[in-house]
C-alpha cells in the first residue's frame, strides 16, 4: 500500500489500474467526450486522495485497539499479582468474633430503643415509638439487649481471665509507651513531616482505643442500667440522688458511645478508602497477607519468628514488599 | 309572742284578700301578670316549704330577681306552664332551652354550652334519669341569675367552690384544707376553683380520656399554670417543675404509654394540695417515702427513697453532683469526638492521596 501514496506519478501498475478503469467507465457512459485525457487525469488525483485518507484512518483506528489491548493486559498483570496476595492469615479466633457479633447485636438494639427516649422531644421519637407501639415494647428490647451485653461481659471476664488465648489478647490490648510514640509518628506521617508510617503489631492505638472505650462503656452503661432496671430496691438501698446521677451516666456515655461507634469505628472498617464498604475480618477472622504487611507488619514478624508462616508464604511475602524483612529487622 | 302570732294571723288575712283581688283580676289583659305572681311569691310565709314533696321554698325575692339578668323577663316567660291563678303545687320544670337556643327572636346569649353540658357528666346522668344531676339552675341559680363576672353570681370565680360544694361536700371539705383555697379565700384571683382543673360545661370523669384531669391530660391541666413563670414567679414556685417532669422518667414514661406511671397528682394530691413545707403535704420529706411507697407505685419505700432532690435538673449548678458530671461528660464528648474525628480527616486524605498515587502509578505502567 505504502507503494501506492509514495509514488506520486502515473508509474506504479496501481496508478494504472484505476487509469485504465476510469478511462474505461467514461467510454462506456459518455464515448462522445473529448478531452479524455484530462478527466482521468482529475479523476485519478480525487480517487488517490480518498483512498490515502482511508488508509489513514483505518491505522488510526488499528492504533487504539492495540493500546486498549495493553491497558487490559496490564491490569489483568496487576490483578493477578493481588489475586497472588490473596492469602489469608488468621487475625480473630470463632471466640473473639462471637462477643464481637453478641455485642454489636445488643448495641444496636440497646442505641435503637435508646437515644429515643433521650431525644423524646423529637419527631423521629414520636414516630419511633408510635410506629413500635410504645415505650413498653421498647424497653422490652431495650432489656433484650441489655442482657445480651451483660451475656457478653460475662463471657469476656472470663475470656481474658482462665484462656490462654483471652489472656494472650488483654495482654496485648494493654497501652504501652510505644503506643504515645505511634500516634506521635502517624500525625507526622499525616501532616507530611516524616515519611515512615509507624509500625503495629497485633493491634494498634485505634484498636487499643476502640477496646478500652467499650470496657469503660460497659463499665458504666452495665452498672447505670443495672440500678435503672431495679430502681426501687436501687433507691431503697442506695438512695434517689445516686438513681439520679446513674440516669445522668446512662443518658450521656450513650450518646458519647453511640457517636463512637458510629464517627470513629465505623470509618476505621466500613467508611476508609482503603476498607470501604466493609472489612470483612470480623466475620471471616481473617486478614489478607498484604494487609497484614501493611496494618500489622510487628504481628507478621512475630508469626515469622515462631515459624508460624509456612515457606510459599515467606517468598509471597518479599514478592508483596520486597523491603518487608529489612523493615521490621530480620535482615 | 301574741302580738307575732297577731301580725301573722293579719298577714295572713291580708294576703287571702289580696290574692282574692288578684283572682278577680284575672282576666284583665291591663294588669301584667307578673305582678299577680308577685303578690303571693314575695310572701315571706312562701319561704316555707309549699311543695309537693316539701322541699324547696317558693318564696321569689323580688329585689334580687329584678338584678338578675332576666330581671325585665316576666314570671311566665319560664314557667309558661302556668296559665292561671291560683296554680296547682305541680309547676313544671324550667326549661332553659326554650330561649337560649340558636332560633330564639329575643336574644338570649347561645353559645356551644349547651351542647357541650349535654356531654358531660352531668347531662349525660340528667338524661338518664337521674335525679340529683344538676341542670342549669343547679349551678347558675334561679331568680338571682347573674352575669358570670359578676361577683354576686353563684358562678362568679370565688363562689364557684361553695356553689359546686352543694352538691360534692366531701371535695369542698378536702379543697378547704389546700394551698389553693388559702389563696382564693385571700383573694387571690390566679388561685384555682373546681372549674379551672375540671372544666366547666365539658366536666367529664377523671377515668374518661377527654377529661382535664384524666391520667392523659393532668400535667398539661396542672402546667396552664405551673409552667407558667410569670405566675409562678409570684408564689416563688418553680415553673421548671413541668419540664423536670417532663424529662424524668415518670414525664418521659407517660408521654409515651405507660398510663399507671406518676402524674402530678400522684405525688402530689389533687384537692387537698399543699406546699412541700407544709407537714400535712403528701410531698413533705416525712410523708414522701409514704407517697413513693404507694401500694401500685413503689411498694416498700424507704426513707432512702427520697434522699436526693426531686424534680432535679442536671442543667442547673445547683442540682449539685449531677450538674457536675453532666458538664464532665459534655466535655469529655466534646474533647474525644474533636480528637476522634480529626484523626478521621487526617487518616481520609492520606489514604485518598496514597490511592492517587497508586493509580498514577497504574496508569503510567500502562502507557
Amino acid at each position: 500500500m505504502s507503494t501506492t501514496t509514495n509514488q506520486p506519478n502515473n508509474g506504479s501498475a496501481i496508478d494504472q489500474y484505476i487509469a485504465a478503469k476510469i478511462l474505461d467507465e467514461i467510454n462506456r457512459t459518455i464515448p462522445e467526450t473529448e478531452n479524455k485525457d484530462a478527466i482521468v487525469q482529475k479523476l485519478c488525483k480525487t480517487v488517490k486522495e480518498d483512498i490515502e485518507s482511508d488508509i489513514h484512518f483505518q491505522i488510526e483506528n488499528l492504533v487504539r485497539e492495540i493500546q486498549k489491548e495493553r491497558i487490559k493486559e496490564v491490569k489483568r498483570l496487576a490483578k493477578e499479582k493481588e489475586k497472588a496476595a490473596e492469602y489469608f492469615l488468621p487475625r480473630f479466633s470463632l471466640m473473639f468474633r462471637a462477643q464481637h457479633a453478641i455485642m454489636f447485636v445488643s448495641v444496636i438494639l440497646l442505641v435503637i430503643t435508646g437515644l429515643p427516649v433521650k431525644f423524646h422531644q423529637s419527631d423521629i421519637a414520636r414516630l419511633f415509638f408510635s410506629i413500635t407501639g410504645g415505650i413498653q415494647v421498647t424497653a422490652f428490647i431495650h432489656r433484650i439487649g441489655a442482657f445480651g451485653l451483660g451475656i457478653v461481659s460475662a463471657i469476656h471476664l472470663f475470656y481474658i481471665v482462665f484462656t490462654k488465648e483471652g489472656r494472650g489478647d488483654f495482654f496485648q490490648f494493654i497501652p504501652t509507651p510505644k503506643d504515645v510514640r505511634d500516634v506521635i509518628m502517624n500525625l507526622k506521617y499525616f501532616f507530611g513531616l516524616s515519611k515512615a508510617k509507624p509500625m503495629f503489631a497485633r493491634f494498634s492505638y485505634v484498636e487499643k482505643f476502640d477496646y478500652w472505650a467499650v470496657y469503660w462503656g460497659m463499665v458504666i452503661m452495665l452498672g447505670s442500667g443495672v440500678l435503672l432496671t431495679f430502681e426501687t430496691n436501687a433507691m431503697n438501698l442506695l438512695s434517689k440522688e445516686l438513681i439520679d446521677i446513674a440516669k445522668e451516666m446512662h443518658s450521656d456515655e450513650a450518646l458519647l458511645a453511640t457517636l463512637a461507634i458510629v464517627i470513629w469505628h465505623f470509618y476505621n472498617v466500613h467508611f476508609n478508602p482503603k476498607k470501604f464498604p466493609i472489612n470483612m475480618s470480623f466475620w471471616t477472622g481473617k486478614i489478607r497477607l498484604d494487609e497484614m504487611i501493611e496494618e500489622h507488619p510487628l504481628e507478621l514478624k512475630k508469626l515469622i519468628q515462631e515459624n508460624k508462616i509456612d515457606k510459599s508464604k515467606i517468598e509471597k511475602i518479599r514478592q508483596l514488599d520486597k523491603d518487608f524483612f529489612k523493615n521490621v529487622g530480620l535482615e | 309572742m301574741k302580738t307575732r302570732l297577731n301580725l301573722l294571723f293579719a298577714s295572713v288575712a291580708l294576703s287571702a284578700v289580696l290574692a282574692a283581688n288578684a283572682i278577680a283580676q284575672e282576666d284583665d289583659p291591663s294588669l301584667d301578670i307578673s305582678k299577680r305572681c308577685t303578690i303571693c311569691h314575695t310572701k315571706e310565709e312562701f319561704k316555707q316549704k309549699y311543695t309537693s314533696d316539701g322541699t324547696r321554698s317558693v318564696y321569689v325575692d323580688i329585689v334580687k330577681f329584678r338584678k338578675s339578668v332576666h330581671g325585665k323577663r316576666g314570671c311566665q316567660e319560664c314557667h309558661d306552664d302556668i296559665s292561671q291563678i291560683p296554680h296547682g303545687k305541680e309547676v313544671a320544670k324550667v326549661n332553659c332551652i326554650k330561649c337560649h337556643n340558636v332560633a330564639n327572636k329575643i336574644g338570649a346569649p347561645v353559645t356551644e354550652k349547651y351542647e357541650q353540658y349535654e356531654n358531660s357528666v352531668h347531662g349525660r346522668a340528667a338524661s338518664a334519669g337521674n335525679k340529683e344531676a344538676p341542670h342549669c339552675k343547679d349551678c347558675h341559680g334561679t331568680h338571682e341569675i347573674r352575669r358570670p363576672d359578676d361577683p354576686a353570681s353563684l358562678v362568679f370565680k370565688n363562689n364557684i367552690p361553695e356553689d359546686c360544694g352543694k352538691c360534692h361536700k366531701e371535695v369542698l371539705a378536702l379543697y378547704k384544707k389546700s394551698i389553693h383555697w388559702k389563696a382564693l379565700s385571700r383573694g387571690d384571683s390566679n388561685a384555682p376553683v373546681c372549674t379551672d382543673c375540671h372544666g366547666e360545661h365539658n366536666i367529664l370523669k377523671p377515668v374518661e380520656n377527654g377529661s382535664t384531669v384524666s391520667s392523659t391530660n393532668i400535667v398539661q391541666t396542672c402546667s396552664r399554670c405551673h409552667a407558667d413563670e410569670r405566675i409562678m414567679s409570684k408564689y416563688g414556685i418553680q415553673s421548671e417543675q413541668v419540664d423536670t417532669y417532663k424529662e424524668s422518667f415518670h414525664g418521659i414514661a407517660s408521654e409515651f404509654g405507660y398510663i399507671t406511671v406518676a402524674k402530678c397528682n400522684s405525688c402530689h394530691g389533687f384537692h387537698n394540695i399543699l406546699p412541700p413545707d407544709d407537714p400535712d403535704s403528701t410531698v413533705n420529706a416525712r410523708n414522701l417515702a409514704k407517697t413513693c411507697g404507694q401500694a401500685k407505685c413503689h411498694p416498700g419505700a424507704t426513707e432512702n427513697f427520697t434522699k436526693g432532690r426531686m424534680h432535679v435538673s442536671a442543667n442547673k449548678k445547683e442540682s449539685g453532683k449531677i450538674y457536675w458530671i453532666k458538664t464532665a461528660f459534655t466535655w469529655l464528648t466534646i474533647l474525644v469526638m474533636a480528637g476522634l474525628v480529626g484523626h478521621i480527616v487526617l487518616d481520609m486524605f492520606n489514604k485518598i492521596k496514597e490511592k492517587k498515587k497508586e493509580n498514577e502509578h497504574h496508569n503510567k505502567s500502562a502507557k
